[in-house]
């Protein structure tokens, strides 16, 4: 990774004087200490969450999916909205890993390896929907392309399928590039490891890095690699879950604006997810000097910017649905804005469109209740507009004899307030045994790292700590500087 | 039935010892022994009684028991033996259907019926194509009749009083009972039925009366047609079958008459009505139907013209018509007739037009129209009509007179519980029915069955009645007895049984014979026995199994209609004592479409097929008229109080254009409370409110909102075409003009737009098939060249023509009958989860909201040439057949649904629950064979009865044959061999199934007629399901 040179009077990404210690010290004593009661009760909840995520499943896969409020035409509905809103939250990961980082956005050092977690997480919660929702879960596995007795493959003009590779592609990428970034952190927890089983644990999960000129080479082409690999992931995925809508016959679905619209809108509800996790985990934890103000104001830039775009698909739609004059579309337009659901309609718009616009002002963007407000409010908004997309154009298409209305029953609310619940569990054991922060990527970013860099008082390369192995290989990385 | 003993196996000979274990190996009679043991739980009296002594014995059948309860937990199949037939009963061949010819008693028609049965067991009621008279038609009451039978609730236990008896108990009580009236000459002793077309039925009564001459045989039937018979008593001095030839009637003037689907002989007045609107081409002709009704009914939704009229009016509005025919010139109206209408005035809010235009049109269609009125109608307004349309020589090419079935005057259960409560009744015999339930309430039937010493209840299931009787005798169903039925145009028919009865039973002329000491009582011998007395001695063994084969008694004299002189003086005075119309509100009580009376209102199909005006289901409700509902501030399902002297009933209110102001229909047979585990519960009983001076309607009631709601459920919600070109019509002005009007939705516009898909297709007019199958299109480019072996190739398509579509819904139940589909209940349809593959679709149109017009659409499965459910599939669970047949494999679908979301008709169906659940072993035997129950989270839909063409298929490569040459000649499929169950059922046949590469049938010439059109031609989905424009005839000097 090359270093980053602050242009002229920018901001440090890291306060100034926080050291190469520090950075490893504030990380990865999360891990090492006892975690705080808010951790814990934060925790306890989750689990609860998850406790009814499972009874849930069970009582839905004991007694069918009519436990939910589908019916005929709404046959989608919930568990679909959940999905997308899921897969879409799980999309900022890769952006900030993978796309910043080729456009060298080095403020992404700070939240790269959050939002990667959760894009993990996000993707695991999304892929449990189309798995549950299915009629005949057991037989999940028919859509895989596995060779069988019946000579039948899996219809490859579906685009469930086309989900099924690109999701299962997108999490395997994902997965794969957050491990190779934790492989050096790993390796510093182990390092700093006091007992055996932390230090076995840690050892297994380091591979083995020693820090050494050619593990980070080998490291670094890794990955420049993955994140070249995910990259068209980032448009792909959600492009492809778009094709779920954009290639059926349904007036409100078939649409061409969908892949961008939807990518747009992923990125926009996966960075009000990272903003709200960073902020409680940046309060909680102490964070400041290593996730500034800056970053988070970089970030509302972003949701400024995507939230801005979905605005514009809005309208757009609704543009081409008068201009196409087809009576079918222009109806489910109408009706989605005057229908029975115009108040998810006017949720999403007053979420989506309007509460971003506030980031044109610069002390709301530097504001942290503010942000973490409006990001709260955009999930929900993300999550309307998914419900519109799907419930809205299902209720009301071609045969006004088969119109009919959908209500969530109790089971919709726990399967997905349940999601949450699995969402959060495993983002909190994340936060407590995984160090949050790339140590080694953030230490890159910092004055120090580069080599010209000598200003009174950094005693950075003189002072050994014999009991922190970690500036061993902070010493190395001037080396790396030169590729 | 054979008496042969069940196949025994023979010992094994010796051989060396098989064992599992080495406890086993030491003792080898361990295992058998155990698994005696174990059968023993179930049969355990069976068993000796020494092998379930002692603790080891004991413990080793309990352990065993919980085992099996364990491990049917696990395994999937129970293990099961079967043994096969060793020497098969005759004709039956396992997998291959028989088929029955029988008949039905319905609805005051005799209808001959083919019954499918499946090794033994029935499973499909279809009509008889070789009857006279139904000529194969059926409705959704005697589709569901097949339901009945299975139906777990009906009774197999005689029970007198509290305790269980048997049927020698009853014979014996019978035995002693009889020897005591028999010396009184039968006084005391009354029996009520149902009025009866059963020739035996009427020798068995005629025997009764002969053995006690005091006895007297009642007939009540809550939808009675004694105001029809009575009319004809009254209009010619004798008891009369009135018969209308629709197919002549180029004007049909229905007064209160639902006669297409309601009124007595509807199954072959439908088909006959549709005969005479079925417009080919531009240049055909067609009828044209005014009707004046009170509510909405099926015949009013195919009315050209409707006209809003309390049925109290209905009198009036007649004598008005009457009065201003009766002024043309050569109309020879009877002198008498005429003076007592002279001075009739059209009712309040009768335009004028639909006196004098009405009129008009019926003088110029002198000979070829014809007045109907309903069976709610007093015998004055009958007697009238009858008047009418001999003065306008109807009578003879339209209107026809059979004698009655049952010629004699009979007396009603007014008369007998007048006896009753007079203490003249020791002895009543109620064959059928469930008096205390729907007798008129005014006569308080309950009370006075209290007085009789002994009541006996022959019925299907311990209903109502049954409970207050003495005596409970189980019925047996029709399927399971001999009978014979006559049909309105004298055409006798048998009623074979297909299965011994489930849980015994005996038929009321059964019991009725028995009571009238025929020796012969027996289904079969008195059947044979009246058989007998018809064509003779000698011709009976030769005409009787013709007779059972065709279904109709072969050898009878075929009767003729005639038109008797009018009994002039008589009709004028009964027109001038009618009382006038009532004021204020009226309840009018229509017989359900769902459950009829409630005789099958533990019918789950029935009461789930949505109510083909309103769309209700598992309900009825109170309809009002809009501008009625807006003075009563009340909504859909707010309870309205209806209450009139003597009775009082709570019953949701439901707002349906189209019906009368002022006026409150009220939908019979809901409400019962021992109808069974399907019916108890069901809606609201309305009969408190109806009085036996007041059967059809009752003026003088009040009517008010009541306190709190009921949540009424319907399939449909939406009642707007929202301007959507879906049903298609036009006047047949418009369509003479633009024949293809279809084609031009929006009217002057631009034509449909339709766009190809951007692959080849395959072409399905090929007449064979590609050599690789085909789906419509490939990934690989394919040889489309066919192979010189391959098999002729079958385009199958369906034409739904919506001009003769009266909306009956006989074929959302065939279809239910014949592809296995499940009931889901209220609460489910309520979600939206209904399971019909065929679905009625019914909308209002036109401007006049308090009486619009109303477009009917059958839609089921289109069968898309370019389906978008297939592409979506992610595992191919839906595809495309060589045949263009849009297939579903159950066993492949995993439940996604999308194919659910990207059908535009959403007419794919999902099993969101496990619906069937566990389904009793009687309620399996109805189940068809040749098609899948299926299970939760499958997604199933219409399949264009593919059964049915395999079943055709097969048949005609059977008969495939070759020659010495080795040159192989094909038979083909015809329209004949397949027909689906929908177009089987369907009365008017509206429905149209065939080969569409077949250029000489029924169903390419349909498809290709002017007025064809694809639902939703635009999407693009190419449907195999064509739909003929609906045609109106207004009359233009109306509109």
């Amino acid at each position: 990774m090359a270093h980053y040179k602050p242009i002229l009077d920018e901001t440090p990404l890291v306060s100034e004087g926080t050291s190469f210690k520090e950075i490893t010290e504030i990380v990865s004593r999360v891990t090492e200490q006892k975690a705080p009661r808010l951790w814990w009760i934060l925790f306890v909840l989750s689990v609860s969450g998850t406790g009814i995520l499972g009874g849930t499943i069970g009582y839905l896969l004991w007694t069918g999916i009519g436990v939910w409020g589908n019916n005929s035409p709404v046959a989608w509905a919930w568990d679909i909205t959940n999905f997308v809103w899921w897969i879409g939250i799980g999309h900022a990961g890769t952006l900030i890993s993978a796309v910043l980082y080729l456009f060298r956005q080095y403020w992404r050092t700070a939240i790269n390896r959050f939002s990667e977690a959760m894009t993990i997480f996000a993707v695991i919660c999304a892929l449990l929907f189309p798995t549950i929702h299915t009629g005949r879960p057991w037989f999940i596995y028919y859509p895989l392309p596995i060779p069988n007795q019946m000579n039948m493959w899996p219809n490859f003009k579906s685009p469930l399928l086309w989900d099924v590779f690109a999701v299962s592609t997108y999490f395997t990428v994902s997965l794969l590039f957050w491990y190779v970034g934790l492989v050096p952190d790993f390796a510093t927890l182990r390092d700093r490891a006091k007992n055996k089983i932390r230090k076995w644990i840690y050892g297994f999960v380091a591979l083995g890095w020693r820090g050494s000129n050619r593990h980070w080479s080998n490291y670094e082409r890794a990955y420049l690699i993955l994140a070249a690999l995910s990259t068209p992931l980032v448009l792909s995925v959600h492009s492809v879950v778009s094709f779920d809508f954009a290639t059926s016959v349904e007036p409100g679905w078939h649409t061409t604006i969908f892949p961008p619209y939807f990518v747009a809108g992923a990125v926009f509800s996966g960075f009000a997810m990272v903003m709200t996790l960073l902020l409680i985990a940046r309060t909680v934890y102490g964070m400041h000097d290593l996730v500034r103000i800056r970053h988070l104001e970089l970030m509302n830039k972003i949701m400024l910017t995507t939230g801005t775009l979905v605005g514009y698909a809005y309208g757009m739609e609704f543009l081409i649905a008068w201009y196409s004059g087809n009576p079918y579309e222009k109806y489910v337009f109408i009706n989605r804005a005057t229908g029975d659901y115009w108040w998810a309609y006017w949720s999403m718009i007053s979420c989506n469109v309007i509460s971003p616009q506030l980031f044109w002002f610069k002390k709301i963007r530097r504001s942290i209740p503010a942000m973490f407000v409006i990001s709260i409010v955009i999930n929900i908004g993300m999550w309307f507009e998914r419900f519109v997309i799907i419930v809205t154009s299902l209720h009301n298409d071609y045969l006004p004899s088969a119109w009919g209305n959908f209500t969530p029953t109790l089971f919709d609310i726990t399967t997905f307030l349940g999601s949450l619940g699995l969402f959060f569990t495993a983002f909190l054991l994340f936060l407590r045994w995984m160090p949050m922060i790339a140590i080694a990527e953030v230490k890159m970013v910092i004055p120090q790292a580069d080599p010209h860099h000598h200003p009174e008082g950094d005693d950075h390369g003189h002072d050994h700590d014999d009991e922190d192995e970690e500036d061993g290989h902070a010493d190395l990385e001037p080396a790396l500087a030169e590729e | 039935m054979t008496k042969r003993q069940a196949y025994d196996l023979p010992e094994a000979p010796d051989r060396p010892a098989i064992w599992r274990t080495l406890e086993e190996k030491n003792d080898p009679g361990k295992r058998a022994r155990e698994a005696v043991e174990e059968t023993g739980v179930q049969l355990g009296s069976l068993l000796p009684s020494d092998s379930l002594v002692g603790r080891r014995s004991f413990f080793k059948v309990t352990g065993a028991t919980a085992a099996a309860v364990g491990l049917s937990g696990c395994l999937r199949r129970p293990a099961e033996q079967i043994l096969p037939y060793s020497r098969a009963p005759e004709y039956t061949l396992p997998g291959i259907s028989l088929h029955y010819a029988t008949s039905m008693s319905h609805r005051g028609d005799a209808v001959g019926l083919l019954v499918e049965s499946h090794e033994g067991r029935p499973t499909k009621i279809e009509g008889n194509p070789d009857h006279p008279r139904s000529a194969g038609a059926t409705d959704a009451a005697i589709q569901g009749r097949i339901l009945d039978l299975y139906d777990n609730d009906r009774s197999g236990q005689v029970t007198n009083g509290e305790s269980d008896a048997s049927w020698s108990d009853w014979d014996t009580f019978w035995r002693e009972k009889a020897t005591a009236l028999e010396r009184a000459g039968g006084r005391g002793l009354r029996v009520l039925a149902a009025p009866s077309d059963s020739p035996s039925f009427l020798r068995a009564r005629a025997a009764l009366i002969a053995r006690f001459p005091e006895a007297r045989v009642h007939h009540y039937a809550p939808v009675g047609y004694d105001n029809i018979r009575e009319g004809t008593r009254l209009a010619f001095g004798a008891y009369l079958t009135p018969q209308v030839n629709y197919e002549n009637a180029k004007r049909v003037v229905a007064l209160d008459s639902d006669f297409l689907s309601g009124e007595p002989g509807a199954i072959v007045a439908a088909r006959a009505f549709a005969d005479a609107r079925r417009v080919r081409s531009a240049s055909d002709d067609m009828n044209r139907l005014y009707v004046v009704e009170g509510t909405l009914t099926v015949t009013g939704m195919n009315a050209d013209h409707r006209l809003r009229l309390a049925p109290s009016k209905v009198d009036g509005y007649l004598r008005a018509l009457a009065k201003h025919i009766g002024a043309a010139p050569n109309v020879p109206m009877p002198p008498a007739v005429t003076r007592a209408v002279a001075s009739a005035e059209a009712p309040a809010g009768v335009p004028e037009a639909w006196i004098a235009k009405v009129a008009d049109d019926l003088l110029q269609h002198r000979g070829e129209s014809v007045i109907t009125v309903g069976h709610r109608q007093p015998p004055h307004v009958h007697a009238l009509a009858h008047a009418i349309n001999m003065a306008l020589g109807n009578a003879g090419p339209v209107v026809g007179f059979y004698p009655a079935a049952d010629p004699e005057e009979t007396a009603g259960i007014a008369e007998l519980v007048e006896a009753m409560n007079e203490g003249d009744v020791s002895t009543l015999v109620i064959l059928g029915g469930n008096p205390v339930y729907d007798a008129p309430a005014d006569l308080g039937f309950a009370a006075a069955l209290e007085r009789v010493e002994a009541t006996v209840h022959l019925a299907d299931r311990p209903d109502e009645t049954s409970a207050a009787c003495m005596w409970h005798l189980p019925m047996t169903h029709e399927l399971e007895s001999w009978g014979d039925h006559r049909a309105a145009d004298g055409t006798v028919s048998i009623q074979q049984p297909l299965i011994a009865p489930i849980r015994g039973g005996r038929s009321a002329a059964e019991v009725l014979a028995q009571m009238g000491g025929i020796r012969g009582w027996r289904g079969y011998h008195l059947v044979r026995g009246t058989m007998r007395a018809g064509v003779g001695p000698d011709l009976l063994d030769r005409l009787w199994r013709r007779s059972l084969h065709r279904g109709v008694v072969i050898g009878l004299p075929r009767l003729r209609p005639r038109t008797p002189p009018l009994a002039d003086a008589d009709v004028a005075t009964a027109l001038g004592e009618a009382p006038a119309a009532g004021e204020g509100w009226e309840a009018v009580f229509l017989p359900s479409y769902q459950v009829f009376d409630g005789s099958q209102a533990n019918n789950a199909w029935l009461l789930e097929m949505p109510d083909p005006v309103t769309k209700i289901v598992w309900d009825n409700a109170a309809y009002v008229s809009p501008a009625s509902a807006e003075s009563l501030g009340v909504s859909n399902g707010d309870m309205l109080t209806i209450a009139a002297e003597g009775g009082e009933v709570s019953v949701p209110a439901f707002v349906l254009p189209g019906h009368a102001d002022e006026v409150v229909t009220l939908p019979l047979g809901f409400g019962r409370t021992a109808a069974g585990s399907q019916g108890d519960g069901v809606g609201f009983d309305v009969y408190p409110l109806r009085t036996s001076d007041a059967m059809g309607f009752r003026t003088g009631v009040s009517v008010r909102a009541g306190s709190g709601t009921h949540t009424l459920v319907q399939t449909q919600d939406h009642h707007s075409m929202e301007g959507r070109p879906l049903a298609i019509d036009a006047t047949l002005e418009e369509y003479k003009e633009r024949p293809d009007f279809t084609q031009w939705p929006d009217h002057g516009g631009e034509p449909t737009p339709s766009l190809g898909p951007l692959w080849t297709q395959v072409d399905y007019s090929q007449p064979r098939q590609p050599a690789h199958g085909g789906t419509s299109y490939s990934l690989m480019p394919e040889d489309n060249q066919p192979r010189p072996d391959a098999p002729p190739r079958y385009k199958w398509g369906y034409v739904i023509d919506l001009t003769t579509c009266t909306g009956c819904s006989a074929c959302v139940v065939a279809c239910q009958a014949e592809n296995n589909i499940t009931t889901v209940g209220k609460r489910q349809v309520q979600l939206g989860r209904e399971m019909h593959w065929m679905r009625l679709d019914r909308y209002f149109v036109g401007d006049d909201e308090a009486n619009p017009q109303v477009a009917l659409q059958p839609v089921g499965c289109q069968h898309c040439e370019e389906a978008p459910c297939e592409n979506v599939c992610p595992v191919n669970a839906t595809a495309h057949s060589p045949e263009g047949l849009n297939d579903m494999a159950y066993n492949r679908c995993i439940g996604t649904r999308y194919c659910m979301n990207n059908c535009p008709y959403k007419v794919r169906r999902f099993n969101f629950l496990d619906y069937y659940g566990d389904i009793p072993q009687t309620r399996r035997m109805q189940f068809n064979p040749n098609v899948t129950v299926r299970m939760r989270g499958v997604m199933e839909k219409c399949s264009y009865c593919v059964q049915r063409i395999q079943a055709a298929r097969i048949e005609a490569r059977r008969r495939t044959t070759v020659d010495e040459q080795g040159e192989i000649s094909e038979t083909r499929i015809t329209a004949a061999d397949v027909v689906p169950a929908c177009a089987q059922a369907c009365p008017s046949q509206a429905i149209t199934f065939g080969d569409l590469n077949d250029t000489g049938s029924e169903v390419h010439r349909l498809a290709h007629l002017d007025r064809r059109y694809s639902l939703l031609a635009q999407v693009g989905t190419q449907p195999r399901t064509t739909y003929l424009g609906k045609l109106r005839n207004p009359n233009s000097e109306m509109v």
